[in-house]
């Protein structure tokens, strides 16, 4: 039958399941891959052995930092990131990661090796069924059963991971279809999925919604920088007058240069873009999901003002938080669109307003021992060694909000952060990922927690000479969880006062990276030089107070009237 | 809200777990399925017409029909 089937194509070559994906994905312009090798994917691994000059495969310690560093990648370059898996333990560690993935609309394309077809369902060696495993948390999967369509599938699998939303997309090849052998038809790379137009009168609703608001607000999230909408959420911005709020995952979006800057909303967002969002009388939701995080009591959030939800997936319009009208489409085209049709305003005394907000939100919120080695100055200092274009990740904790609150961004996708599913680990994998992404430096804010979880990715970082700059703040606590414990558990502390003796210069050193200890800004600054000079990845253990708060703080479900400032 | 009953007429493409997305997608939302049935479609067996009916408020059902026409195993969602 394959011999048939090869003859009746024969203008094509033919080759094997694994040939075919390899030359797929170099057509697809993937030059670099994540992943780890094992028995079910050794032909994939034989192919990339043959293809070597055309693409580069980083092997990391464990799939989970290959996850995350496809994810890293991805949200680094806006081009989707691939990761590659054996069957079984190697396909279930990948999970933890394409959930991350899933929850941040980020293109990561995973493929799996399985069992050959006849052994799946018989409980075989190394067998998982990934497919349904990755069902939730994947856009779309498949599982191939058939060589002759293992080459649309993967087309596919890129077009759907780019288009509308972007998100993961999983491919589980058993092993007997790496081997067969099909006609290759070219593997070329096909054009997104069109979108539905945009309803014309859904944008002179909008329109006329903002003529007629005197505190128009901004509510800016990952959608901007999905749609690669920065410069046209800046125009429209400014033709409106508004103040932007950014989610966390919209923070690289808005340079903080910029005037309209309020910095983050929510939980640990800040006091003006917290005030501001309660005062307003029009709340424009750019990209953005409402989450619980970053609203807090939603029947609070709308007493008086009226939500305009603009974003590309339209089940996002009423899910999380109930419009007063929306605009479906990408940003990209909505917004100037929009930008054209609403009127020219000043609102002296809204700005003003702002201006006071981000004057009171300057004063209140201040930590322990602001002078010494604080989460604060540290991140500003860092900030001095980096530029612009610098890649940012972290961990998930205290450190990650202080990054988020402190951390001057300019330039979209800088920050790779895990915000929807709030990923420890994610970190020393996103970190990679940006590094060979942006093929220079990148920047890890970790907490001693966190880098617990993957530090074992620093063998990666040595292994491919990536220059990861690694700041622990390290509080030796679960800082995060400590902190409401503190708040809300009777300063219970239960399971997070870790006090680990680990000594991070000695596992840099031993992983084959070098590293210092700081305790003071001098050793903080001496530190940051050797850093920057590396060839590869730098460890720096920042010693931070436990006590350190992330301030300011609106309890879960809260409102800006529970805020607590200090 | 009110809690309605509601039935919906779902194409799918016959795909490889495509009644393992659709109830993933009810049991990951917390929707309820109250039944279900499954039918090739004579005229193009490569699809099956799913019925199926489901309760919740308008605002569930809003979003379920909308959750289901982002598969992409699904071509249409009618409430019927
Ligand atoms: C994989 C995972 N497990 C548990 C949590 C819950 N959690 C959130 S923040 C946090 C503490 C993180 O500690 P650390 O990395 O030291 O950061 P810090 O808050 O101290 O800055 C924990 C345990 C999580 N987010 N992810
Ligand atoms: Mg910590």
């Amino acid at each position: 039958m394959l011999d048939a089937s090869s003859k009746n194509q024969n203008q094509h070559e033919t080759m094997s399941g694994a040939a075919i994906l390899i030359e797929t994905l170099i057509n697809h312009g993937v030059d670099e891959v994540f992943g780890f090798p094992g028995g079910a994917v050794l032909n994939i691994y034989d192919e990339l052995y043959k293809h070597r000059g055309k693409i580069r495969h980083y092997i990391t310690c464990h799939e989970q930092g290959a996850a995350h560093a496809a994810d890293g990648y991805a949200r680094a370059t806006g081009r989707p990131g691939v990761v590659i898996a054996t069957s079984g333990p190697g396909a279930t560690n990948l999970v933890t990661g394409i959930a991350t993935a899933y929850l941040d609309s980020s293109p990561v394309i995973a493929i799996t090796g399985n069992v050959a077809l006849p052994l799946i369902g018989k409980d075989s060696f190394q067998e998982v069924d990934i497919a349904g495993i990755t069902m939730p948390i994947t856009k779309h999967n498949y599982i191939v059963k058939d060589i002759n369509e293992l080459e649309d599938i993967i087309c596919e699998a890129f077009q759907i991971a780019q288009s509308g939303r972007p998100g993961p997309v999983l491919i589980d090849i058993p092993k007997d279809i790496q081997i067969q052998k099909a006609a290759f038809k070219g593997g070329k790379a096909r054009p997104l999925f069109p979108l539905p137009p945009i309803n014309q009168s859904s944008i002179e609703e909008a329109a006329k919604l903002i003529n007629e608001s005197k505190k128009p607000y901004i509510y800016a999230g990952g959608g901007i920088i999905s749609s690669r909408a920065a410069a046209e959420l800046m125009a429209f911005a400014d033709k409106i007058d508004a103040p932007i709020g950014s989610s966390m995952m919209g923070l690289s979006a808005v340079p903080y240069t910029s005037e309209r800057r309020l910095g983050m909303t929510g939980m640990h967002g800040t006091y003006a873009s917290s005030m501001l969002g309660a005062e307003s009388d029009l709340i424009i939701g750019i990209g953005v999901r409402f989450s619980d995080r970053a609203t807090g009591d939603k029947s609070k959030y709308q007493e008086n003002t009226k939500i305009l939800h603009i974003d590309i997936d339209h089940s996002e319009i009423d899910k999380n938080i109930k419009s007063y009208t929306s605009v479906i489409g990408d940003i990209k085209e909505i917004l100037p669109r929009l930008t054209e049709m609403v009127d020219q305003r000043t609102f002296k005394k809204w700005k003003d307003v702002a201006a006071e907000y981000k004057k009171i939100g300057k004063e209140c919120s201040r930590g322990l021992n602001e002078d010494g080695l604080h989460p604060k100055n540290i991140i500003k200092t860092v900030r001095q060694y980096a530029n612009d274009d610098t890649v940012v990740a972290t961990d998930v904790g205290q450190h990650q909000m202080w990054t988020a609150q402190y951390y001057e961004f300019t330039k979209p996708r800088t920050f790779l952060t895990s915000g929807g599913l709030g990923t420890m680990g994610f970190g020393m994998g996103a970190a990679i990922g940006g590094a060979v992404g942006g093929k220079k430096r990148s920047i890890l804010f970790t907490g001693d927690g966190s880098f617990h979880m993957n530090m074992n990715e620093l063998a990666t970082a040595v292994m491919h000479r990536l220059p990861v700059v690694v700041i622990i703040m390290d509080n030796r606590v679960l800082g995060m969880v400590r902190q409401w414990q503190k708040l809300f558990y009777e300063e219970h502390y239960s399971n997070t006062t870790m006090d680990r003796v680990t000594d991070y210069v000695k596992v840099a050193e031993g992983f084959g990276a070098a590293g210092c200890k700081a305790e003071t800004m001098q050793e903080l600054e001496t530190a940051l030089e050797k850093a920057f000079a590396t060839d590869g990845p730098y460890v720096i253990d920042c010693i931070i107070d436990k006590d350190e708060r992330v301030l300011p703080m609106i309890p879960p479900n809260g409102s800006i009237d529970n805020i607590i400032t200090n | 809200m009110e809690i309605r009953k509601f039935t919906l007429s779902i194409i799918v493409m016959n795909k490889f777990g495509v009644l393992h997305r659709i109830s993933g997608l009810f049991s990951k939302r917390g929707y309820n399925i109250d039944s279900l049935t499954v039918n090739v479609m004579p005229e193009d067996e490569r699809m099956s017409r799913i019925i199926m009916t489901s309760s919740g408020d308008d605002a569930t059902r809003e979003q379920i029909i909308k959750q289901l026409e982002k598969l992409h195993d699904v071509k249409e969602v009618k409430l019927i």
